[in-house]
């Protein structure tokens, strides 16, 4: 018989606000499971659909994630107390793939808590890398993250840039040979163009939403080209994380 | 051990009266991560077409106040691609299936259905809200001249379990089922979703934007619905019934079985609850037991009778 381990229960350890709208949620589950970055996680949250989530940080027994409060589900995330048991399922999708490369990391807004994830991780292999996550003032940058550069648009927390336009500044000395990025479409869609300015790979997490998590609803689906025809792949189960060079921009 | 939610649809017996709706569960074992798909009643696969499509462009999916709506398109891979793949998958794990046909044309339908005769498919479930590229795009289940023709036609090329799931979205319902019942349908299912529409706004720097999607409205919302539509099936013909809408627990599924179905199919619940046809299956057989029912037949007709007096 398989094994049945997609469905767990999370105690809930820790609901720290972190900035103004940007919470961490810290879930000991029950079952343990390895995850890698960029993979998600779907939370039930007394909506007819799970909502997804990018894995923020998974030592084993501790899962937790990094979202920003938008509506009826993230509302209800931020409404549970300690020791609350909260049903999620996964972990889901394919995340990033680590190469042997010097890496500019990207993130925007929550989407950086794939990316701070994967910083953990390229740490661990000695991978060299570059986090840059960019807010929308200071009030919205949360507090527990770890990045070697943050930027805002409205420049109240020393820079005033977008993440793309401080990134271009920083790969002259940074010099990276990848880029993983998470965030809004444009942010993904201007991290694969300046990666193919620099030659060099670009890898994106893309958001749809979604309703079953593991390929068989085809409501996640977008457009990507794959020897040279366009195809459908499914965010959850083909993604989240794609080469940025494959995905058709709509934006 | 005696099986006592063993369930009989006409000939065929299944191993219980819990099956997952098409456009739910994909084609095989996909759900295997949350629960053994061997020991569910069986599976219903997505629509499969002749030729593989590719589904919408736009957004597909968005979820309302009390369900869902989608607008999939059918995106499938097409039944050579399900033959090959998908098929030797079910064999092997022991699934039990009931194949989801949707075709263009009758021409289409019936060579689906001679297909799946030539590869011995137990039981097949013609989606008839598919529209009729040669009638202007009409749907063929809305009206019973063109299901009768539809239904005939596949009857005429398929000799196993032929299960027609009716569309909610018709005047006469009574009308359809009848119509099956005359061109040789072994079984009823109902319903497939409504029609409906969703729409949110969001005001970005002082102008609107939106998010709409308009196609198949399921999930709890549309349970009244279904559970009416079922009703006047069983009123209509004789055929078995399999009743789904809105399906979520165990009180759901007992009055879909008393309003007349013989069985049921659990659809948008499998997306927030991936192990939910195991659980209701168990729950079903611990309610029997620990209330004395003989067997699933029993607390059906008891629960029927119950419904239909005065
Ligand atoms: C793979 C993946 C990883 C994600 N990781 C994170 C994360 O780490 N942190 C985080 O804050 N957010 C993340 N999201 C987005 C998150 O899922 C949505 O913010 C959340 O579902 C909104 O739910 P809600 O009920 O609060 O909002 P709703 O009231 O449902 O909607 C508010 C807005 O959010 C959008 N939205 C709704 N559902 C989704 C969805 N399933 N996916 C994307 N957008 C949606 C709607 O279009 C709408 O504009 C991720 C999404 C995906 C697909
Ligand atoms: C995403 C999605 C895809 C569906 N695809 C199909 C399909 O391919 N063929 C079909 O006959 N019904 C399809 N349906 C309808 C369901 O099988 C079912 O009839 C309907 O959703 C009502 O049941 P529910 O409320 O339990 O979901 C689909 C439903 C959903 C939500
Ligand atoms: S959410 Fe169902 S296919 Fe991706």
């Amino acid at each position: 018989m398989a094994e049945h381990k997609k469905i767990h229960k999370g105690i809930v350890k820790n609901l720290k606000k972190c900035s103004k709208d940007i919470y961490l949620l810290e879930l000991e589950s029950e079952t343990s499971f390895v995850s890698t970055a960029g993979q998600f996680i779907s939370i039930f949250c007394e909506r007819t659909l799970r909502r997804p989530f990018s894995i923020y940080q998974n030592d084993g027994n501790t899962v937790s994630v990094l979202f920003r409060e938008i509506g009826k589900g993230t509302k209800y995330l931020t409404s549970l107390k300690e020791n609350d048991i909260v049903d999620f399922s996964g972990p889901f999708g394919n995340g990033f793939e680590i190469k042997n490369k010097r890496a500019l990391l990207i993130g925007a807004g929550a989407g950086v808590a794939p990316v701070s994830y994967l910083k953990t991780e390229l740490e661990k292999r000695g991978i060299e890398s570059l986090l840059i996550s960019g807010f929308r003032d200071k009030d919205d940058i949360p507090s527990c993250l770890n990045s070697d550069f943050i930027v805002t648009d409205d420049g109240s927390n020393g820079i005033k840039s977008n993440v793309i336009d401080f990134a271009r500044l920083k790969v002259k000395e940074f010099n990276p040979e990848i880029i993983y990025s998470c965030g809004p479409l444009i942010v993904l869609k201007k991290s694969s163009e300046l990666a193919k300015e620099l030659g060099i790979e670009a890898q994106v997490s893309m958001e749809k939403v979604m309703a079953c998590s593991i390929g068989v609803c085809r409501g996640c689906v977008i457009d990507v080209i794959k020897e040279g025809q366009v195809q459908n792949a499914s965010v959850c189960k083909d993604g989240p994380v794609f080469k940025g060079s494959e995905v058709v921009w709509k934006i | 051990m005696e099986n006592i939610i063993q369930t009989k649809l006409a000939h065929l017996t299944f191993k219980s009266p819990v099956f997952t709706a098409s456009g739910t569960y994909g084609y095989a074992d996909e759900y295997d991560d949350f629960l053994d798909v061997s020991e569910i009643g069986a599976i219903v696969t997505k629509a499969i077409s002749l030729k593989p499509r590719e589904g919408n462009k736009h957004t597909r999916i968005i979820e309302t106040q009390a369900g869902m709506i989608n607008s999939i398109g059918l995106e499938n891979l097409g039944i050579e691609g399900f033959l090959e793949k998908k098929l030797p998958v079910l064999r092997a794990k022991n699934i039990d299936f009931i194949m989801n046909i949707a075709g263009s044309s009758m021409e289409e339908y019936a060579l689906l259905g001679e297909i799946c005769s030539q590869n011995n498919i137990k039981a097949i479930e013609l989606n008839v809200s598919c529209p009729n590229v040669k009638s202007g795009c009409l749907e063929f289940g809305v009206s019973a001249d063109s299901l009768y023709n539809l239904v005939s036609k596949v009857r005429e090329n398929y000799d196993g379990f032929l299960i027609v799931k009716l569309t909610p979205n018709v005047t006469s319902i009574e009308e359809l089922a009848l119509a099956c019942k005359r061109a040789g349908a072994d079984c009823i299912s109902a319903i497939n979703t409504l029609k409906g529409l969703e729409v949110k706004f969001e005001l970005v720097n002082g102008k609107f934007r939106k998010t709409k999607v308009q196609g198949g409205y399921s999930g709890v919302g549309i349970q009244p619905v279904a559970l009416s539509m079922v009703n006047r099936i069983r009123q209509a013909v004789d055929l078995p019934i399999i009743g789904m809408g809105g399906i979520y627990t165990l009180e759901d599924m007992l009055k879909f079985f008393a309003v007349g179905a013989d069985a049921i199919q659990i659809g948008t619940a499998n997306f927030t609850y991936p192990d939910i046809a195991k659980k209701l299956q168990d729950e079903l057989r611990e309610y029997i037991i620990k209330n004395n029912f003989k067997d699933l037949d029993d607390l059906k007709n008891k629960i029927r009778t119950c419904f239909n007096e005065q």
